[in-house]
């Protein structure tokens, strides 16, 4: 019963985690699903999501306009509404740029493809750090979600709760978006037979952009939700593109409850192991890819993939 | 019809390639009329990204700004001061290799400025190779001053040892007993936990756990339920730069900075200014503190905000303090040795006595020849519940006399260099 | 194109002209790289990382298995180095041979696991593993010192037989590492113009087709694996010496990505040499772009994305070209100049 009780915050703590993780690796999972593209530039642009919403929501974050001076006294919840709204487009503009880029490598060798995005992750990097320095920002958030709230004589973070109920949010409303539209079946026949879809008269190239645009764009939601949990530093799109692309591994390549359920589960174990051991519970996450990995090939729930290629 | 490339395109290719090698911009061996005329370089190793970053900028403020001050009013020995930057980036290997350029390619007279303990001892150990004088402003690991000290190393910054020794006697009796440790997993975090463990233990304490924080760690709450779990009276956190940036708004927003007590060993001026009064918490050491009732302390103050009007940091703290007054004194030891020669420079500076005058702090200050570890002031602060101003964060308690706050221990396991296997180094 | 199309490569010997200007180039280094503006530390460390650039490139360029976690193999070996001095016996070769078997068992192990995978789901397991080590590198801080890392490696004397060279000066340094250089070329050259070789460019090529022919093709990736780890090691053991100590930033995926960005910008896919290039590239606009500009990544990666999308066989592919272009204008005039047939 002692063992519930100093385990069960920690993997509470893990369900949360688990949640955001599902949430950073959605747009990548779509991608990969669809296009057949492993995009490691999904950590940058998690994280250009971040900035830009840093430059929306606080004046010295990078829009020095003094014009927008009566913008930056809107109360912070408006402008991190916003900022969230916004953000997103912004950085699915990136996204397109960047699938204009690899139309030249589509029909060869998927590591081409692989090379160019990792390039690019590199490239938007650089770029964040040329343009908002390498030092690290700070996300405002509205102070309705900020703040402790004590359960069972401790106290947890607020903003966590709000951002794991987002998190299902989002997962349900991409699920319900794939299942119920039009353009969501258009993707997932895209995802299925991507020859036939042409054949059907659907325009490819355009499809493709689009997906791209969404998947990153929810690179970007996701960047922007995790900010105060994570940071806001250059780098910290490594951080993020990691676990996605493990999640992925873990749950199996063209499987959306897959991706959700590997993503809780490896942040179960993270939360557990921070119970015992912090220093190393994120190693526990490579751990566990390799053992599943080792025992069943596709992980939990994939099909056959771009990756057995 | 010709195509490609004549024999007579190539020969002049050649020529101009070969003699933009020879006479263009490449060489960097300026020759100079008199020795006097060479200026004395200073390679500036600070933080510019990274973890520190913040800080690396704040210190290389103070440095550059004595170095000005210096031209001022002529310079060293007839010669003016001149400085190179690079980014040590917060990482070891490239501080190793910054330092290398710096000594073999730039030929730079002395080296300063650290942050971060690893990459103060990567500089170190190539600074002691070609016996280049090296100046670690401000990393405070106990063990730059004990089995990291060389013989041309000189640690300006308190260490984490003398603000546990200022801070545990008084904490144990006032708080409690139980203490939880929370370490940075690097040098400094470690060394400073391990101090604070065997001061506190001394004076009665009892740690009942230590937690290791990764460096870059941004998500603490596994670590702040951890803690909550135990219970402590007391929490020691040798915890750095943004790390505990965040861990401390984390704190302060769960509402935890009131029990347990905190002690935060030493707190860096970049690290907090800008965040508000509110984010401060808990019992912390310094070195410095800008409104502090000596005379000249306004005087820097004013100097400061002149010369960097366009920095966040509207005013100086001790990490700039700490590069400032470690470049002036380099340069007043110049002067006395009457040379670059490192092995003069470094004779003029151990035992080197500092009056708490030109220190702009409440005691003396000397160099340890044994240690090479600056013995300074050392103050407790806390915050501030009735500022005068919005910059004044900090309440300073209490202040202790170095002597009475070294750092024993560490000096026990320094074994500096001998003056026989130190190189001659001068430029 | 793909590497040792030519047939007269493939019957090399032990020298090619490449070779020879190569060891002319970096064997005189030392004499002018201050002449040049640079310094002989850098010369070392382009050395080092020539040396890991062309073992990785046994496995990229001629069996097409793309390793985004390298830079593990390379920090294990700095690492084993050290801790082989600090603990077991301070011998500069027994040094140099724990690095490589260090990083060889590992590297082995690693390969047990993917060995049977290719492209990207290869690539994402090197990447898996490759962090994994990072991290324990990262933590294991009784044992690597942690993110402060491994300090105090001494240059230990070369000694063979009644002679030891003196390694703490630079200018000894540079020659020792340029003479590991030579023989770690030589053998690597030997061995992709061998049948193993031949071998590996086949599965580069179609490794359907070479199962179906009956070789044994896991063993041959394990083995262009474990290959390419212990030149690793080896290299890393050479830089744990030049550095005098082993840090841990060299494991990241950070430091990983920069090796297949140098071999690949380089030509490694077409070209044996081309990680020397690309190498050589990487470091001199790390320190003279560097010099004047912050964001010299910037291009750098830009330059990565642009190889990618129009050259993949990067500078090497583009001089094979020109090359060819000159010989094919050679012809052409040759057959110009001739008298007409029929008047």
């Amino acid at each position: 019963m002692e063992l519930i009780g100093t385990l069960g915050p920690h993997l509470l703590n893990g369900v949360a985690l688990g949640l955001l993780f599902a949430l950073v690796a959605l747009g990548f999972m779509l991608i990969i699903g669809v296009m057949e593209v492993i995009n490691l530039a999904h950590g940058s642009l998690f994280a250009l999501g971040a900035y830009v919403a840093v430059a929306l929501v606080t004046p010295e974050g990078g829009l020095r306009l003094t014009a927008l001076a009566p913008y930056f006294s809107m109360p912070i919840p408006g402008r991190f509404v916003i900022a969230l709204l916004l953000a997103p487009l912004a950085v699915a503009g990136v996204g397109m740029l960047l699938e204009l880029c690899l139309r030249r490598t589509y029909g060869r060798d998927p590591l081409y493809g692989l090379l160019l995005t990792f390039g690019a992750a590199l490239v938007i990097e650089e770029l964040i750090r040329l343009v908002w320095g390498p030092t690290e920002r700070f996300l405002p958030l509205p102070t309705a979600i900020t703040g402790g709230v004590t359960m069972g004589g401790l106290v947890y973070s607020v903003y966590r709760f709000f951002a794991s109920a987002f998190a299902v949010g989002m997962i349900l409303l991409l699920w319900l978006f794939l299942q119920r539209t039009r353009y969501g079946a258009l993707i997932k026949a895209g995802a299925h037979d991507s020859e036939m879809v042409r054949a059907l008269g659907v325009n490819l190239t355009r499809l493709r952009l689009l997906v791209f645009a969404f998947g990153t764009g929810l690179a970007a939601v996701a960047g922007i939700v995790m900010a105060p949990i994570w940071g806001v530093r250059p780098h910290v799109g490594v951080d993020a593109v990691v676990p996605a692309f493990v999640i992925i591994v873990l749950g199996g390549v063209g499987s959306f409850w897959g991706a959700v359920i590997a993503g809780l589960l490896i942040g179960m174990v993270v939360g557990l192991t921070g119970a015992f051991a912090t220093a190393w519970s994120l190693v526990s996450m490579y751990v566990l890819l390799v053992l599943v990995v080792t025992v069943r090939g596709r992980g939990l729930l994939g099909k056959k993939s771009v990756l057995e290629r | 019809m010709k195509s490609g490339v004549s024999r007579r395109t190539l020969l002049i290719n050649g020529v101009l390639v070969g003699g933009a090698t020879f006479f263009g911009p490449w060489r960097h061996h300026h020759v100079y009329a008199q020795k006097k005329d060479k200026p004395i370089l200073i390679g500036l190793t600070h933080d510019a990204s990274g973890q520190f970053a913040n800080s690396g900028q704040d210190e290389q403020r103070g440095t550059i700004m004595a170095i000005e001050e210096a031209n001022a009013k002529g310079g060293v020995l007839g010669r003016k001061l001149a400085y190179i930057t690079a980014d040590t980036e917060t990482t070891p290997a490239t501080g190793s290799r910054v330092a290398e350029r710096m000594i073999t390619r730039n030929e730079v007279a002395f080296l300063v400025g650290a942050i971060q303990s690893g990459v103060a001892n990567a500089i170190g150990q190539v600074a002691q190779k070609y016996g280049c004088v090296y100046f670690n402003t401000n990393s405070s690991s106990p063990t730059e001053s004990g089995k990291d000290c060389k013989r041309v190393k000189f640690v300006w910054d308190g260490s984490g040892a003398n603000f546990a020794l200022a801070a545990a006697d008084n904490a144990v009796r006032t708080f409690g007993k139980r203490w939880q440790l929370l370490t940075n997993d690097y040098v400094w975090g470690h060394n400073t936990s391990k101090a604070t463990r065997e001061i506190a233990t001394r004076f009665g304490a009892q740690i009942v756990d230590e937690i290791l924080v990764p460096v870059g760690t941004r998500d603490f709450s596994p670590i702040l339920l951890k803690v909550q779990q135990a219970k402590p009276d007391v929490v020691a956190a040798a915890v750095g730069g943004d790390d505990f940036k965040v861990m401390r708004q984390e704190v302060v927003k769960l509402g935890l900075d009131q029990k347990p007590a905190w002690l935060n060993n030493q707190q860096d001026w970049p690290d907090i200014y800008g965040l508000g009064i509110e984010s401060v918490f808990g019992v912390f050491g310094t070195t410095w503190y800008h409104k502090l009732p000596l005379p000249g302390v306004t005087d820097l103050v004013r100097r400061y905000q002149q010369r960097w009007p366009d920095t966040r940091i509207d005013v100086p703290g001790n990490v700039f303090y700490n590069g400032y007054m470690a470049m002036w004194e380099l340069i007043r030891a110049i002067e006395r040795a009457g040379s670059t020669n490192n092995l003069k420079v470094i004779k003029a500076l151990e035992g080197h006595k500092m009056s708490a005058k030109d220190r702009l702090q409440h005691h003396d200050a000397w160099i340890d020849p044994e240690t090479h570890h600056v013995q300074q002031t050392i103050y407790l602060a806390a915050r501030n519940d009735k500022p005068t101003d919005p910059t004044d964060y900090f309440k300073i308690m209490s202040w202790s006399e170095p002597s009475k706050v070294r750092d024993v221990e560490s000096a026990k396991t320094c074994k500096l260099q001998s003056y026989e296997s130190t190189p001659t180094y001068e430029q | 194109m793909t590497v040792g199309d030519d047939p007269r490569t493939l019957a090399a010997g032990w020298l090619s002209p490449g070779m020879l200007v190569a060891f002319a180039v970096f064997g005189t280094l030392p004499l002018w790289i201050e002449r040049v503006g640079l310094y002989r530390y850098l010369g070392v460390e382009i050395l080092i990382w020539c040396l890991f650039a062309l073992g990785f490139n046994l496995l990229l360029g001629y069996t097409g298995l793309p390793s985004f976690g390298h830079g593990a193999y390379f920090g294990i070996g700095a690492y084993a180095m050290g801790l082989t001095q600090f603990h077991l016996v301070a011998d500069l070769w027994i040094g140099l041979l724990a690095a490589m078997l260090a990083a060889a068992v590992v590297g082995g192990s690693v390969a047990l696991f993917i060995s049977h995978r290719r492209g990207i789901y290869f690539a994402l397991m090197t990447i898996a593993f490759g962090q994994m080590f990072f991290f324990i590198a990262s933590k294991w801080t009784s044992v690597t010192g942690g993110e402060d890392g491994l300090l105090n490696i001494a240059r230990l004397p070369a000694r063979l037989g009644v002679v030891a060279f003196d390694l703490t000066g630079n200018l000894a340094m540079s020659y020792f590492v340029f003479a590991v250089f030579v023989m770690a070329t030589v053998l690597l050259w030997r061995l992709v113009h061998s049948p193993f070789g031949k071998v590996l460019r086949a599965i580069k090529q179609n490794e359907t087709r070479m199962a179906y022919l009956g070789y044994r093709v896991y063993v041959y990736k394990w083995a262009s694996f474990t290959l390419s780890c212990a030149v690793a090691g080896l290299a890393g053991g050479l830089f744990a010496m030049a550095q005098n100590g082993a840090y841990v930033q060299v494991m990241s995926l950070q430091w990983s990505g920069v090796v297949v960005l140098m071999t690949l910008i380089g030509g490694g896919l077409v070209s044996f040499w081309g990680p020397v290039v690309g190498t050589v590239v990487y470091f001199l606009a790390r320190d003279l772009l560097g010099a004047y500009t912050e964001s010299w990544l910037l291009w750098f990666g830009l330059m990565f994305m642009l190889v990618v999308m129009f050259k993949p066989e990067g500078l090497a592919g583009l001089w094979q070209d020109a090359v060819a272009r000159h010989a094919a204008h050679r012809r052409a005039r040759a057959v110009a100049l001739q008298p007409a047939a029929s008047e």
